[in-house]
């Protein structure tokens, strides 16, 4: 694990993201706080509707106006407040400090632009002193880094000429065209097939190590966790449920719901036609979380305590924490 | 904006494979080009005149007085009589070229012995007949066209201009502004715009661009309805959160994401719009409410064509088979284009 760099580059506290609809507001992502460390990459992991992709869209102030509202907590991105920027403020960043991959490589690209014209954009808006030319070849540059053959052919082309891989290419290819500090990765290989996911993974995180930038990497996928991230943190119903180092949460995971996710990957060295473990249960609808632990009507564990308070985050070793009150016995 | 990506060459090709449609765009660009050189084709004034070894061109320009070519009087040259008296002395190098109709649209061709209207004649080269007054049918088609067609297309543009801007608006921004603007519209669509343009033009007498505006007043509201729900579902398009992503203000969004992902639906309503500009002013003439007397239109020599239903056929016969012909072209072209933007045919599956 990373000492020597612990700089930690994005910090989220306490983050209430919430939507106003006709029921009433509801908290999406439910006093979220962790640490991205410079040059590391964290995993988000969750179910979902846990609030993973709106912490992710928060980062960037990207929830939708004017249901999606902050009512609490503080994103400090070099030591301001991204929730408090100005419009201006945030265009700035958005794109040349912060970018983000989505999940849908298939409708994120504009369907009449060419891609060259796409990629152009990111300059026009950050750098307005490039020329054209420049431009361009800055454009099939990248396209190049990410691995895709003929760029100069490639960049004027139309999205739907391209197949799935290659368009999450040319988003990755877009969203560093500025070297950023830190890259948002929303579920990048979901849409994909499992060949084209592990070639976009280790793109990923070798174009990580070459410019240094952190990464929130988002996912429902605990095999990817292990292979990319540095540190982890696991999402349910809205909260932060536990928050690790890679290796930690994967050799000692402590939380029920942690524990529930790992018993449910199915092994090579279960018995075979043996039933495959679950967890108990459905995620609560939004307007519907129990009082108390949200995972208190699902969790195997869970004492009378579970069902009045809410645990906070727990310590259990450096660096890891829980929130769950069993796991001290009393 | 509008650059041509593949699928627009797609939809362009496929538009030309869509024969009846292709057919009709072409005679329709051609009527209008025959309407904006019309002065060339059916005016009262000559192409050409050799007088005295001096060329003139009075087809276009100021008018040339009779003086000036031995006659007279100082108003403006009767080119036919000057053809007659040329022509009867052929020893002399003069000459004019007239116009293959020789007549403009204002003019009353009256004769001694008759009363107009007078049938179509070819030595009279009055090819449709005169109407009522005598005045050239072929002449009042064609410039009748000319008033009509080019009011249908900025009457087109600036419904559109106006109501793709409110629209994408209503869409963009949604909330309190889309209600509000609903509201408003509901209100406005309630006022029976046909009554309204009486009432109006019983007050003013219209002029073309009045009558324009009125009915831009009145008939924004429909493109406004389409663009505002085209803007709602493009901008919850996963490419708008990417463009957001990479710092794109709203401006640039609309711009350069909304707007050129909504133009095959602006395209589509096109022709539908300039039939319906077409018919709306023919109607307003016929009833007597449009353009002032003298200006050449199509619902003006429709019901002088009710009027003379059988003693003078054949301004009924030109003036509807002109509005039928017209008419049923744009739908040709709009029912191509519309067969060739249908995304149907060019979906792919990847």
């Amino acid at each position: 694990m990373p000492t020597a760099q612990t700089e930690i580059i994005l910090e989220v506290k306490d983050l209430v993201a919430a939507f106003q609809t006709e029921s009433g507001l509801l908290r999406a992502a439910d006093g979220v706080s962790f640490n991205l460390k410079k040059n590391s990459t964290l995993g988000i992991v969750g179910e979902s509707g846990c609030g993973k992709t709106v912490t992710a869209l928060s980062v960037m102030r990207l929830l939708p106006k004017p249901t999606g509202q902050y009512l609490r907590g503080e994103i400090l991105f070099k030591e301001n407040d991204i929730l408090k920027l100005s419009p201006d403020e945030l265009h700035n960043i958005r794109g040349n400090n912060i970018s983000m991959i989505f999940q849908e490589p298939m409708t994120a690209l504009n369907p009449v632009n060419t891609i060259g014209k796409q990629m152009a954009e990111t300059f026009i808006l950050h750098s307005p002193g490039m020329s054209k030319s420049d431009i361009l070849n800055e454009s099939i540059e990248l396209l190049k880094k990410v691995g895709i053959a003929d760029p100069d052919k490639k960049i004027n082309e139309y999205p739907h000429q391209l197949s799935g891989g290659m368009r999450q290419r040319v988003m990755i290819a877009m969203a560093l065209s500025l070297k950023p500090a830190i890259l948002i990765a929303d579920e990048p290989t979901t849409a994909l097939d499992v060949t084209i996911q592990a070639q976009i993974l280790d793109l990923i995180n070798e174009l990580q190590k070459e410019t240094g930038m952190s990464m929130i990497f988002i996912t429902h996928n605990l095999g990817v966790i292990a292979q990319v991230c540095d540190d982890v943190i696991v999402m349910y119903a809205g909260k932060v449920v536990e928050r690790a180092p890679v290796v930690k949460l994967f050799t000692e995971p402590s939380h029920p719901y942690t524990k529930g996710l790992f018993a449910s990957i199915p092994k090579l060295e279960t018995e075979h036609k043996s039933t495959l473990a679950t967890i108990p249960g459905t995620v609560p609808a939004i307007a519907e979380y129990p009082t108390g632990c949200r995972f208190n009507n699902r969790c195997p564990i869970a004492s009378e305590r579970c069902f009045k308070e809410n645990p906070g985050e727990l310590l259990i070793s450096e660096d890891h924490y829980a929130s769950c009150f069993n796991l001290f016995p009393k | 904006m509008f650059n041509f990506n593949p699928l627009t060459i797609k939809q362009i090709r496929r538009f030309k494979t869509i024969k009846r449609g292709y057919i009709s765009f072409i005679i329709f660009c051609m009527f209008i080009l025959i309407s904006i050189i019309a002065e060339l084709l059916v005016s009262n004034r000559a192409l050409v005149v050799k007088y005295n070894d001096t060329y003139y061109f009075p087809a276009y320009g100021d008018i040339i007085p009779g003086k000036v070519f031995g006659l007279d009087y100082e108003y403006e040259t009767n080119y036919r009589d000057l053809a007659k008296i040329f022509s009867s002395a052929p020893e002399s190098s003069n000459f004019v070229v007239l116009p293959p109709v020789p007549y403009n649209a204002f003019e009353n061709d009256l004769k001694d012995d008759a009363f107009p209207p007078f049938a179509p004649s070819a030595t009279d080269k009055h090819y449709l007949g005169t109407d009522k007054t005598g005045r050239d049918i072929l002449a009042r088609l064609i410039y009748g066209f000319r008033i009509a067609i080019f009011f249908s297309l900025i009457l087109l543009f600036s419904n559109y201009l106006i109501g793709i801007s409110i629209g994408c608006l209503m869409g963009f921004i949604g909330g309190k502004f889309d209600l509000l603007f609903q509201r408003i519209i509901e209100i406005w669509t309630n006022i029976p715009y046909l009554y309204a343009i009486i009432i109006i033009s019983s007050i003013i007498i219209p002029s073309f661009f009045s009558l324009l505006i009125i009915m831009v007043i009145f008939n924004w509201i429909n493109m406004t309805w389409y663009m505002r729900t085209a803007t709602y579902k493009e901008k919850e398009r996963d490419y708008v959160l990417a463009a957001r992503a990479l710092g794109a203000g709203n401006t640039r969004i609309i711009f350069k994401h909304i707007i050129p992902n909504t133009i095959s639906i602006i395209v589509t309503f096109i022709p539908f719009s300039i039939s319906g500009g077409i018919t709306a002013l023919t109607a307003l003439d016929y009833l007597g409410f449009g353009l002032p007397a003298p200006s050449p239109s199509w619902g003006q020599l429709l019901s002088e064509a009710s009027e003379f239903t059988t003693s003078a056929w054949w301004i009924g016969v030109s003036i509807i088979s002109a509005l039928i012909l017209v008419l049923t072209m744009v739908t040709f072209i709009g029912e191509a284009i519309r067969e060739a933007f249908d995304p149907k045919m060019h979906t792919t599956y990847e």
